[in-house]
């Protein structure tokens, strides 16, 4: 009997020990690699596509030496992990779970990518404030919420950088251009709008409904459909009905290949247009076997698809290609990529790790990068938007092109021209 | 607009039919509550095209195989998890729906996840019916979904196999003691839901994209269809699968498409609430009913 | 008969007699007997009642801590209503996200700090939950669990159709705790509270009303008591600590939003009921201190989580395993021997 108690203690005992120093906090080094924290939705175009943007950049900062620190030269490391967030049903409460395990176990001196929906992004905000952690959100998040809350209180959330556009700038400068592109063109008048019902896509069809109203547009519908919808015939016969001429689609679920696939089916006479995740990437015309052919579809910001912005632009592209093996695939990836550099840049003038002067840092930046030049607003932390990239970071628009992604939008970029189905034409 | 209504209430309808039938049949036969319904649906699609695919083979052969995949699945669901419970109705639907739940987790974890996966429809083309477009698989999955119903109905009715089936929802002891193998039966009940579950998955993914979280759907429009119609009755699986077809239709019509869910939800709690042994049981209102 | 030669044994359990003689008043004679009675309770309390300075060092295992609580909580409101009252309930999350936004509702729109919302919130929500589910009452068995893994999805789908509390996005901006001690021992104390709570009313004469309803609703009837308002009060208290569950988790992260509804959160506290013991209320809080930090372990595999806990589920139903809980106490309870038939 003594004996067997006499193990079980020092089993125990063992166990304890054993505990303890898995628990122990690790101890600090000079040489330490900076340690980023991604909480990416990595299931999904924009969490996997940020997540190689991200590699690629601190791959290429690496290999050149590391980041210089006030003088020593510190390497990048990432820590990926996964926040779920853009499964259907909005788990928001993974991504804040995944944000503070980054945080306080992981230990992380800087966030970026995401959490990729922007409703759990909102919620990570307070816990980006509470540990005092800088993040620069470069994928999903397109909501004009992010940077609003930010500029409100910009005590409290001063952390939270958001690297990638922003949607009513994109909805009034470029979608609303693209509308009136299409009315001179081809005479195009009738918009029935279908988004998902998510809060950044339906804050775009109510502001997009506005904007088409005020500028002299008829809008035959406004669909709202829930995450991980099957069945869009019902909304696409509606616009059949009302002749409809112009599709606009707003959506980042896979289920957007099943809208084009009707759409296709039923020979609508109508353009798909807008923002279709699923779309975004090269593969998409063969997993759509070619159904999505005509589909004008927005990447957010410019180089998510080849094209001629800045000389940065195709090296970029080049770079993806050589590592990934594919061109890059849809939003989320230029500016993932772009928010390391720009980490980089802020903690290289700030000379320290240190989050309040790495923040100052970064509303300080001025970089010409992928798409266009880099600056943040110093109150909202929002990059500066432009359709000229010698002013600021420009989004990209392509239409699906036998094949291939042809961007016609902006022109500084453009590689093709628009072209409408062969069954539209009177 | 009214003709819309009529096609595409008609076509949900019998959608719904489909996915619910195996369920229902299992569940009238066996008394079995089968929870992992939904998951088999999906690993059937996704058995398809991974044979299709990945494997290489012609599709008619996939599909063919990964039918008998799934029942084999279902037969295997009744020997190692069923038969151990069986009786201990709350065991069988929590050990059924942990299976099915896992079944699906692990293909969203094996990366059967977006866009990239679809089934290739029985033919292309569409065709106007009172000048509403319908594509080819619509029009397939309704007779089909007629013929499959058609078909088991005679199944039941007419062979010894059928007959059994019934015998053993009616009165197990009696069927059993003219030597009807209890077991063999329900695993065959179970084995034969999972098929048309995995019927209807290759007659319905064609029309959109594979997606895991259609089993979680699936789910619970069968359940739905089964508790509205009455559990076990056949003419009140096929009427509560119209009227919550077209009701799912006309809502998302004039409404909003998130109603499709709240319907079927509502109809679940408040047929429960209401009349526990659906409008159409034969059930007896004291054994659900205290 | 391949065994006629060897001898045929059987294990026997009996009752250790110390537990004989403490199950009587004299057993405030003996320092042992108190002791025994004592003691495993003492390490229950105090391992909750030291876990959070142990955790205090480590603030990712802190807030790990924390989610066993919520866990443990939902454990026990499942396990009550299963094991006690009979009513199995797969929408566990529906109590926890009633509370959840009553809480949130009540410190946004009332101004109230957290230390007042969270028990009012737990009281009304509990009140709304055994409102909403009152007409279910007289169902049981297959039908009340049907129906019951509805409502939390009704629930989602409801706020996201018709846009009510803020839709999918939910709202941020409520009220944190302030210091980490009120928030790691307000949760232990309402823990505690609940599992000892209704570990004393399960005894009393309400109480075994309720079991009865379980065992044999007909004879209850029959003793002129009705069935659906027993049914009633058992559901009002499991929400209780569901309810509480979800107010405090909102204010912990300060926000609330449609996941509060989610599913794991109906499906872990089952998994935790039946690893640690049901029937018994300690077990799945022991569950829920296995089965947390596990599925921390896991969350770097993402779904890969919910399978593992699906088919550990699925294992302990099929086998009809106990749970530790009922395991461990046998053996301290009882000893065992081996006899010849």
């Amino acid at each position: 009997m003594k004996k067997k108690s006499r193990v079980y203690v020092s089993f125990l005992a063992a166990a304890f020990v054993a505990l303890t120093f898995c628990l122990l906090p690790g101890t600090a080094s000079a040489a330490e690699p900076i340690k980023l924290g991604a909480p990416l939705s990595t299931a999904f175009l924009y969490g996997w596509d940020a997540e190689r943007g991200i590699k690629l950049a601190v791959e290429e900062i690496n290999a050149a030496g590391g980041v210089d620190v006030g003088g020593v030269k510190r390497p990048f490391s990432v820590d990926v992990i996964d926040t779920r967030d853009l499964e259907p049903g909005v788990p928001v409460d993974d991504a804040i779970k995944a944000v503070e395990k980054l945080i306080l176990q992981k230990d992380v001196d800087f966030l970026v990518g995401g959490p990729v929906r922007s409703e759990a992004a909102l919620a990570v905000l307070d816990l980006l404030s509470k540990h005092k952690k800088v993040s620069i959100v470069s994928t999903g998040v397109l909501s004009p919420a992010y940077h609003k809350t930010i500029a409100k209180d910009y005590d409290k959330y001063k952390y939270a950088f958001r690297i990638s556009n922003e949607l009513v700038n994109i909805i009034v400068k470029e979608i609303m251009g693209i509308f009136g592109k299409l009315r001179t063109d081809y005479g195009f008048e009738r918009v029935h709008i279908m988004v998902q019902d998510v809060a950044y896509a339906r804050k775009s069809g109510e502001v997009v409904e506005k904007f088409l109203k005020k500028a002299g547009f008829t809008v035959t519908g406004h669909e709202i459909y829930p995450t991980g919808n099957t069945d869009f015939a019902p909304g696409l016969l509606k616009s059949r009905r009302e002749n409809a001429e112009i599709l606009f689609v707003f959506m980042d679920m896979p289920e957007t290949a099943i809208l084009l696939k009707q759409w296709k089916t039923f020979k609508l006479k109508s353009v798909p247009f807008g923002f279709m995740s699923a779309a975004e990437q090269p593969g998409f015309w063969e997993t759509s076997e070619g159904n999505c052919e005509y589909a004008i579809v927005d990447v957010i910001n410019g180089g998510n698809a080849p094209a001629d912005i800045t000389p940065w632009t195709m090296k970029f592209v080049d770079a993806y290609k050589a590592k990934w093996g594919l061109e890059p695939e849809g939003y989320g990836t230029s500016s993932s990529y772009m928010a390391i550099y720009a980490l980089k840049d802020a903690i290289e003038r700030a000379g320290t790790l240190d989050s309040d002067a790495v923040v100052k840092a970064l509303e300080t930046i001025d970089l010409m990068g992928v798409y266009g030049r880099i600056r943040f607003d110093p109150k909202s932390h929002q990059v500066i938007p432009s359709t000229d990239p010698a002013e600021g970071a420009v989004t990209g628009f392509f239409q699906w092109q036998d094949g291939k992604r042809v961007v016609f939008w902006p022109d500084a970029g453009a590689t093709g021209k628009l072209q409408l189905p062969p069954w539209m034409k009177k | 607009m009214f003709a819309d209504v009529l096609v595409y209430g008609f076509i949900q309808s019998s959608a719904l039919l489909l996915m619910a039938f195996g369920f229902s049949l299992v569940y009238g036969v066996s008394r079995l509550p089968n929870f992992a319904h939904g998951a088999i649906y999906v690993l059937t699609a996704f058995v398809a095209w991974a044979l299709f695919n990945q494997v290489g083979l012609p599709y008619p052969v996939a599909a063919a195989l990964a039918i008998a995949i799934s029942g084999l699945l279902g037969v295997l669901i009744y020997y190692v998890v069923l038969r151990r419970v069986r009786g201990m109705e709350i065991s069988e639907v929590i050990a059924t729906y942990a299976i099915g739940l896992a079944v699906l987790e692990s293909l969203r974890y094996a990366g059967f996840r977006g866009t990239s996966y679809a089934l290739p429809a029985l033919s292309d083309g569409v065709v106007f019916i009172f000048d509403v477009p319908v594509d080819h698989q619509r029009v397939w999955l309704t007779v089909l979904g007629f013929t499959m119903v058609g078909a088991i109905w005679l199944l039941t009715r007419y062979t010894k196999v059928g007959r059994a089936l019934k015998g053993m929802a009616q009165d197990e002891r009696a069927a059993m003691m003219l030597g009807i193998d209890s077991d063999r039966t329900a695993a065959l009940a179970v084995g034969l839901g999972s098929m048309l579950a995995g019927v209807a998955a290759l007659i319905i993914f064609p029309l959109g994209s594979l997606v895991v979280e259609e089993g979680y759907k699936v789910l619970i429009y069968a359940i739905a269809v089964c508790v509205v119609g009455g559990l076990g009755s056949w003419a009140g699986t096929v009427i509560a699968a119209f009227v919550l077809g077209y009701s799912q239709y006309i809502t998302v019509f004039y409404g909003k498409p998130h109603f499709q869910m709240v319907v079927m939800l509502l109809a679940i709690i408040a047929t429960l609430i209401v009349r526990p042994s659906g409008f159409f049981g034969k059930q007896k209102q004291l054994e659900e009913r205290v | 008969m391949t065994g006629t030669n060897k001898e045929q044994r059987r294990k026997e359990r009996i009752d250790r007699g110390i537990k004989v003689r403490s199950e009587s008043l004299y057993a405030i004679n003996s320092w042992e007997e108190i002791s025994y009675l004592v003691a495993p309770r003492m390490l229950f309390i105090g391992f909750f009642l030291l876990m959070p300075f142990f955790l205090s060092h480590y603030p990712y295992w802190g807030r790990v801590g924390l989610s066993v609580g919520i866990l443990a909580l939902l454990s026990i409101s499942f396990d009550f209503l299963a094991n006690y009252v009979g009513l199995v309930s797969l929408g566990g999350a529906f109590f926890y996200g009633v509370g959840g936004y009553a809480s949130a509702l009540i410190n946004t729109e009332l101004g109230l700090p957290p230390l007042l919302s969270i028990p009012i919130a737990t009281v009304v929500g509990s009140f709304i939950c055994t409102a909403m589910l009152a007409p279910c009452l007289p169902l049981r068995g297959i039908y009340f669990a049907i129906v019951t893994l509805m409502y939390p999805l009704l629930m989602i789908r409801l706020i996201e159709a018709l846009d009510i509390f803020g839709g999918t996005n939910g709202f941020r901006g409520i009220d944190g705790f302030g210091s980490i001690w009120i928030e790691q021992y307000g949760l232990v104390f309402g823990l505690l509270l609940a599992l000892f709570g209704l570990r004393r009313f399960v005894n009393e004469d309400a109480g075994l009303v309720i079991r009865a309803v379980k065992d044999n609703d007909q004879s209850v009837r029959a003793s002129g008591i009705s069935v659906t308002w027993t049914k009633t009060k058992a559901v009002f208290l499991a929400s209780l600590p569901g309810c509480f569950a979800g107010a405090y988790y909102i204010h912990m992260y300060s926000n609330v939003g449609i996941s509060s509804f989610a599913l794991d959160l109906s499906i872990m506290p089952i998994a935790a009921t039946v690893i640690g013991g049901g029937g018994t209320l300690i077990g799945p809080v022991i569950g829920a201190v296995l089965l947390v930090p596990l599925s921390e372990f896991l969350r770097d595999f993402g779904s890969l989580r919910i399978v593992v806990y699906a088919l550990v589920l699925t294992g302990f139903v099929v086998f009809r395993s106990d749970g530790l809980m009922n395991v461990i106490s046998r053996k301290y309870q009882q000893f065992e021997r081996w006899v010849k038939i």
